[in-house]
């Protein structure tokens, strides 16, 4: 028949079905995982003390006047603003203070933050159609790229917090190295309950070491499920992240010695990989959508992380989910599942 | 806050969402009520899936109610007839824009003289008319599934080797009720063509899929189990009601992509058309009127029988409403209901709804936002397909990548839409991508 007119002069509006929505937009998204954070946040201030809450504090300030900033312009400008809420840039911010060590001088929290928000956030966003790689894992990548380029030629303090020289010296491939490596989570003394913790103990509970968001892996682990179940998080990377970590750490406890328990605890519960796992290997944008590509992803980066840590390079769980990130283009490509009416032959089933 | 049931982590993956029905179950109580013709009907050629027919009526002629006023010469068996839903004068031909198509086409205008309803056709003794009559006598009367999709039931009803019939009774849509009202107050009619529907497929494994919970039709039932219908009580998810859905639903198999249920032996019927059938064999009526729901916020929902004809305006005064309160008129379901821009616009054969927005119930997507990639949208689908990466190579106008991406095994039941936390209406995208395919292929 004939074509389909424009249709703008009636007296009700057009439009396509549907007519009604679940009402569960992305701020509301980005504001539950925020406060779902502000658990880990508080657990992390609980264990790692006053230091803690500052980066945190820091981060998100740094974001929200970065992004304060950026909306005055864009508005200045006639421009749609990026971002119709601060929801978004408060998880950013979030991330960047949970993701930081806690050795890290502020200053360096708040470049992160900085480049989070402004270079991997905005600008990525403008010049790209979507954000390919995860801001925050990005920006402490370039960071801590840097600084240990400086480490290497100048004798800087601020390089060597961030970096951790002594780092290199371990040797986390024999049981007596991974042992011994391991005195730094052991001997804290928890308030209330007196206790001193063993190494073990230390890195599932109370950590006062490396990044801030890892402070209590037990909890990083019960908010990371409710977060993934409530807000329907890419459940598979996450799964397939952390089994595949735990499988290489009891293959490695087994084959190369040293306590599986202790190898799990080590490589699954630190912050740079529990974080990690759940709140920024999920990121939504810079990871593959088709299910099996998630599981590809999610043992590829368990891979490269592991052997980026055993080998001790420092922040090597982010550069793995950046190279990851990167990847991603491809495993979107690959492994699409097959839709209703092509898994059976002849209706069969 | 959000409703429970309202909330992402109600997500069955693969399995579709359980959308919120309290519109619906606001509307089951109401009994259908028929709203009277309206003084000028506009009654267009074509209200189905196959060609437009032919007029047989000139203006100036004067009408029948149930007669004949459009037929087919020979164009190939998906052609149905039309009739006339009242007694009346033919005022002429008018150039409408069609509801379903968008595009303008061809519309007898009759001005109505009454009200009376005397079927034209005499009625048919299923036990003595052969099969080849009663399928004559389904494709005469006009007969089209009444689901939505208007697809010839004669065509359906003419497969040979079919081993099961599935009545569809899930009416997945969250603001419609008109089944469940059928199955309430029509259930001898209902379970008449139920009957009559295995009887001309000569099956006898029927099944009735039903969103309704036990107790809910009691009368109609018992009815079902005294003859030897098996009730399937089917999950509430919507878009399940869907005929390639229903069927895995029902039968645990497959419709294979491209093709349909008579493929692997199983016919598949809504309960309203089983309704239109057994009073076109049983008493001679041609298809000339409908149950459909009427919802609005204010009114809540209403169920309407209505002549295939009427005015949306005469619908909207006959309720009680008037036509400037509204912003949006939807016809059909709140989910997958095309809008229309103006009440002229009359019920076709496949007008199982009408559900129309104030101004305050702005349209949820007008405020898009940039996607996400969350993944909601394929972890929805009910039939496991990318939404996301089919709006993108829809974009980009990939159609190799389209191909790759199953975008014709889309249901379009627009429950990536609904769930996007964007706000990005995907449906429109994906319809554009199985049209460029289509188009393609030739």
């Amino acid at each position: 028949m004939s074509e389909k007119e424009d249709e703008t002069s009636g007296l009700y509006k057009v439009g396509d079905p549907p007519h009604i929505h679940i009402g569960f937009d992305k701020n509301q998204l980005m504001l539950k995982t925020f406060l779902l954070m502000s658990i880990i946040a508080y657990a992390s201030v609980m264990v790692m003390g006053i230091q803690a809450l500052f980066h945190i504090l820091i981060a998100l300030g740094t974001v929200l006047i970065v992004h304060g900033t950026m909306d005055s312009y864009q508005k200045w400008r006639g421009i749609k603003p990026t971002y119709d809420s601060p929801a978004s840039p408060l998880v950013a911010g979030m991330i960047v203070g949970l993701c930081m060590p806690i050795a890290a001088p502020y200053l360096v929290t708040a470049v992160v933050a900085f480049l989070t928000m402004f270079v991997f956030k905005y600008m990525q966003g403008k010049y790209f159609d979507h954000k390919y790689l995860n801001p925050a894992a990005t920006s402490k990548s370039v960071l801590f790229l840097a600084l240990a380029g400086v480490f290497r030629f100048v004798d800087s303090e601020i390089a060597a917090r961030v970096y951790h020289p002594h780092h290199q010296e371990l040797d986390l491939l024999s049981a007596e190295g991974f042992e011994g490596a391991m005195w730094i989570f052991r001997g804290e003394t928890v308030p209330l309950l007196g206790a001193e913790v063993s190494a073990t103990q230390g890195l599932f509970f109370w950590q006062t070491h490396g990044w801030i968001g890892g402070a209590s892996g037990v909890v990083v682990l019960i908010v990371g499920i409710v977060a993934a179940y409530w807000l329907r998080y890419k459940w598979r990377i996450i799964l397939s992240t952390l089994g595949t970590m735990t499988i290489l750490a009891v293959g490695t406890g087994l084959y190369l010695g040293g306590d599986p328990l202790l190898r799990v605890a080590f490589h699954v519960f630190t912050g740079s990989v529990i974080f990690m796992a759940f709140f920024m290997a999920t990121e939504p944008q810079s990871t593959p959508m088709p299910e099996n590509s998630q599981y590809i992803f999610g043992i590829s980066l368990a891979i490269l992380t592991f052997v980026l840590q055993i080998y001790n390079v420092v922040g090597g769980s982010l550069y793995a989910l950046v190279i990851m990130n990167m990847a991603t283009p491809l495993l979107d490509m690959i492994v699409i599942k097959s839709p209703y009416g092509h898994r059976e032959s002849k209706g069969g089933g | 806050m959000l409703e429970e049931k309202e909330h992402v982590h109600h997500f069955k993956e693969n399995g579709g969402f359980e959308v919120d029905i309290r519109m619906k179950l606001e509307s089951i109580d109401d009994p259908f009520t028929e709203v009277p013709p309206s003084d000028e009907m506009t009654v267009f050629l074509n209200q189905h899936i196959g060609p437009e027919g032919d007029p047989l009526v000139k203006k100036g002629d004067e009408v029948e109610y149930g007669e004949k006023i459009v037929d087919f010469g020979g164009k190939g068996k998906m052609c149905v007839p039309v009739h006339s839903p009242v007694n009346g004068e033919v005022k002429g031909y008018a150039s409408v824009r069609h509801p379903l198509s968008g595009g303008k086409e061809r519309a007898i205008i009759i001005e109505t003289e009454d009200e009376e309803k005397e079927p034209c056709y005499e009625p048919l003794d299923p036990k003595e008319a052969s099969r080849k009559e009663l399928l004559e006598r389904v494709k005469e009367a006009g007969i089209v599934g009444l689901g939505g999709a208007a697809f010839p039931t004669h065509v359906k009803l003419g497969e040979e080797n079919i081993s099961h019939l599935i009545i569809n009774a899930k009416e997945s849509d969250p603001n419609l009720a008109s089944d469940v009202r059928l199955m309430m107050e029509k259930p001898q009619w209902l379970i008449e063509g139920i009957k009559l529907m295995g009887h001309i497929l000569d099956v006898e494994d029927i099944t009735f899929a039903t969103r309704t919970e036990e107790g809910e039709t009691p009368e109609f039932e018992e009815l079902l189990r005294d003859n030897d219908v098996r009730i399937k009580r089917v999950r509430p998810n919507y878009s399940v009601g869907s005929e390639r859905l229903l069927v895995k639903e029902v039968l645990g198999k497959e419709v294979p992509s491209g093709e349909f249920p008579p493929q692997i032996g199983t016919i598949v019927h809504n309960v309203a058309t089983a309704y239109a059938t057994a009073k076109a064999i049983k008493e001679g009526e041609s298809l000339v009127s409908r149950g459909m729901t009427f919802y609005s916020k204010k009114t809540g929902g209403k169920n309407l029988w209505t002549r295939m004809g009427t005015s949306i305006e005469h619908i909207l005064e006959y309720v009680g409403v008037s036509q400037v309160e509204f912003e949006r008129i939807a016809l059909g379901s709140i989910m997958m209901g095309p809008t229309i821009p103006d009440p002229s616009y009359p019920v076709l054969k496949a007008t199982s709804g009408l559900t129309v927005f104030t101004p305050e119930e702005s349209d949820p997507y007008e405020e898009e936002k940039p996607c996400i990639r969350c993944g909601y949208c394929n972890t929805v689908c009910p039939v496991d397909i990318y939404p996301q990466m089919i709006m993108k190579a829809e974009e980009k106008n990939d159609i190799k990548r389209l191909q790759s991406l199953n975008v014709l095994d889309c249901i379009n039941c627009a429950l990536c839409s609904y769930v996007c936390p964007s706000n990005i209406r995907l449906t429109p995208y994906l319809e554009r991508a199985q049209n460029k395919i289509r188009k393609k292929k030739g």
